[in-house]
């Protein structure tokens, strides 16, 4: 049987993958994207939460839909400055977007 | 009459968001109308009667079933909700208003601007009206998104394009780990609701790891949102990046939003104060230390701003320092009531001298010059007195000198803090306040004392026709904030009746 704990797991596994792209990738599509892994970490973990904490409560599946829909309105901003950025600079590499210093 | 059904109870007490919500969708509907010919006048004035209507609205309501939740407990209205709401209003207000003489002058101005701001100040007063993390987490995220943009509204401007890159990516990263903070609550707790957490709280659930995890996580994730220190970098590039106007609004905004939230969540929490206390007094002084000694080097007045922003940040996490002594004690209970009312205040005057100081760059600023250095201010008193003697008297308020806003509010959070009997967060606060007054008085400097640098042949061109911008939004919003400043910081019991937080 596999249990709660296996869960939390992958997802803290998934969160830490996350949280490590953030510091080390220095494209800002990939730190975008380690973002939204360390979002659904958070979603699986919700997920796993109701099936063995609260089976009769609604509420986990309500937050899972409202972190998707905040994910997917994240993305669409974040590729929209993304894209101005890519506009002014001709990249996205975060090291040679460095004009603010100081 | 009969009694009102629930449904028109709960939609009564977000009024002033429907009202937001209302008149941004107006906005963005009419937005070919407004966007050129004569409907583009219309863009501002819209999005001040937006902000001014949830004011007016938010004031009207009436205070019987106050403390009551909303929507099966997903909001609620308290005292602490709608004093900070009115801060929050009056400072998006003043924000239209200088946005609109400032992206006019900077040939920046679409409708799509001023219906954002409306959109980011409903997401804010939902934050603060947040019963629930998930809602608060909502909240944030409609808040910071409108943010972002606003940031990066110059688009072809790639300082602010760059500024909107690092807010989002780094402001992402923060909802990220509050949204696991929160799963990890509802593993603990089996709810998100605050009732249930703090009696969670109190069944001892920040003694358990993952309790103590989910705590630390969201404290983390809020005072991203303030910048509070170490958790600032984003902060000195976004401001200065940032158009003056959108800078004006940010740092208001997210800081009156996320602070009051601050509050809320560990007055929820406070039961667990050994968990948090310690990591929200560590954050509050090496953010009074860090932002305070690094304003001193600046030279753009923006950047300036910013790290004295994190010096603020960092006196206001006294205030929410003190949400952890309610339960030790009478004089704990005192103080924790005392720091609500005193941070609400101390983000009116904070929000009144800052809109006010970049008001002032932004009355400073025309198409081909962004007013942002101390040299752009040299001699200002002089050549445009009144303009000079109001930043004079915003770095007053932003420095604390009694007779201004600023001195009150630090007046209260410090007083709170006594009565909770912290006296080192009291000491590092009355400290750095004196170090801080360091940077403040040489912006006074450079405007009162230096001689104007070369008096520049003014371009006869936009030069000229910019000038007659007195009684433009720009001169309003300066007008009113150094009324307001020196009237607060004289008679502060004039605006008790709305700002004081009770239980």
């Amino acid at each position: 049987m596999i249990g709660l704990p296996y869960y939390l797991v992958v997802g803290s596994i998934l969160f830490g993958i996350g949280a490590f792209g953030t510091v080390t990738r220095r494209n800002a599509i990939a730190v975008l994207l380690s973002v939204e892994l360390m979002l659904n970490a958070a979603n699986l973990n919700f997920l796993a939460f109701w099936r063995f904490l609260t089976p009769a409560a609604m509420e986990p599946h309500l937050f899972v839909l409202i972190g998707l829909t905040v994910a997917a309105a994240e993305a669409a901003i974040g590729l929209a400055i993304v894209l101005n950025v890519y506009r002014e600079y001709g990249t996205v590499n975060l090291d040679q977007i460095a004009e603010l210093r100081g | 009459m009969g009694a009102p059904t629930q449904a028109i109870r709960d939609l009564s007490g977000i009024l002033p968001i429907l009202v937001l919500w209302g008149v941004a969708l107006v906005i963005l509907l009419g937005a070919p109308l407004l966007r050129r010919g004569p409907g583009s006048r219309l863009a501002a004035p819209l999005g001040g009667a937006g902000a001014l209507g949830a004011l007016l609205v938010l004031l009207r309501g009436s205070s019987d079933g106050f403390g009551d939740t909303l929507f099966a407990g997903a909001a609620l209205t308290d005292t602490l909700y709608s004093s900070g709401a009115f801060v929050l209003l009056l400072g998006g207000f003043l924000s239209v208003l200088v946005a609109q003489t400032y992206l006019r002058s900077r040939d920046l101005e679409k409708p799509e601007y001023y219906a954002i701001m409306l959109l980011s100040l409903s997401g804010a007063l939902l934050m603060m009206q947040a019963n629930d993390l998930i809602v608060l987490f909502l909240g944030l995220e409609l808040m910071s998104f409108g943010l972002y943009v606003l940031a990066g509204f110059a688009r072809t401007d790639a300082k602010s394009d760059e500024a909107a890159l690092k807010y989002f990516l780094l402001g992402a990263l923060a909802s990220a780990l509050m949204l696991y903070g929160i799963m990890l609550t509802y593993g603990v707790a089996a709810s998100t609701e605050l009732s249930n957490v703090q009696s969670a709280v109190a069944r001892g659930a920040l003694k358990e790891p993952m309790g103590i995890a989910a705590a630390l996580l969201l404290v983390i994730g809020l005072c991203f949102k303030i910048a509070a220190v170490p958790f600032h970098q984003w902060s000195p590039d976004v401001y200065e990046g940032a158009p003056t106007s959108a800078t004006a609004f940010l740092a208001t905004t997210a800081k009156i939003g996320a602070i009051v939230a601050f509050l809320r969540v560990c007055d929820t929490i406070a039961g667990g104060y050994h968990t948090w206390l310690p990591a929200i007094r560590a954050i509050a002084i090496l953010s009074m230390i860090v932002g305070n000694l690094i304003a001193i080097a600046q030279t753009n007045v923006k950047r300036m701003l910013a790290y004295s922003g994190v010096a603020h940040a960092g006196y206001l996490l006294v205030a929410v320092a003190c949400m952890g002594f309610r339960l030790m004690g009478t004089k704990g209970t005192q103080a924790s009531i005392l720091a609500m009312t005193g941070a609400v205040f101390y983000l009116l005057a904070y929000a009144l001298a800052l809109i006010g100081a970049f008001g002032v760059l932004a009355y400073l600023s025309s198409r081909d010059k962004d007013a942002q250095t101390l040299n752009d201010l040299r001699g200002l008193a002089s050549s445009q007195p009144a303009v000079g003697y109001a930043m004079v008297l915003f770095m007053l308020s932003l420095a604390g000198i009694p007779a201004t806003a600023g001195f009150i509010g630090k007046w209260q959070v410090f007083y709170a803090v006594l009565t909770g009997g912290d006296v080192a967060l009291a000491v590092t606060m009355a400290l750095t306040s004196a170090m801080g007054v360091y940077y403040y008085l040489r912006v006074v400097w450079y405007i009162v004392f230096e001689e104007s640098a070369a008096p520049k042949p003014s371009p006869t061109g936009h030069g000229v026709e910019a000038r007659p911008r007195a009684m433009t939004g720009v001169g309003a919003a300066i007008t009113i904030c150094c009324i307001a400043t020196i009237g607060l910081g004289i008679l502060p019991a004039a605006i008790s009746s709305f700002l004081t937080v009770v239980r």
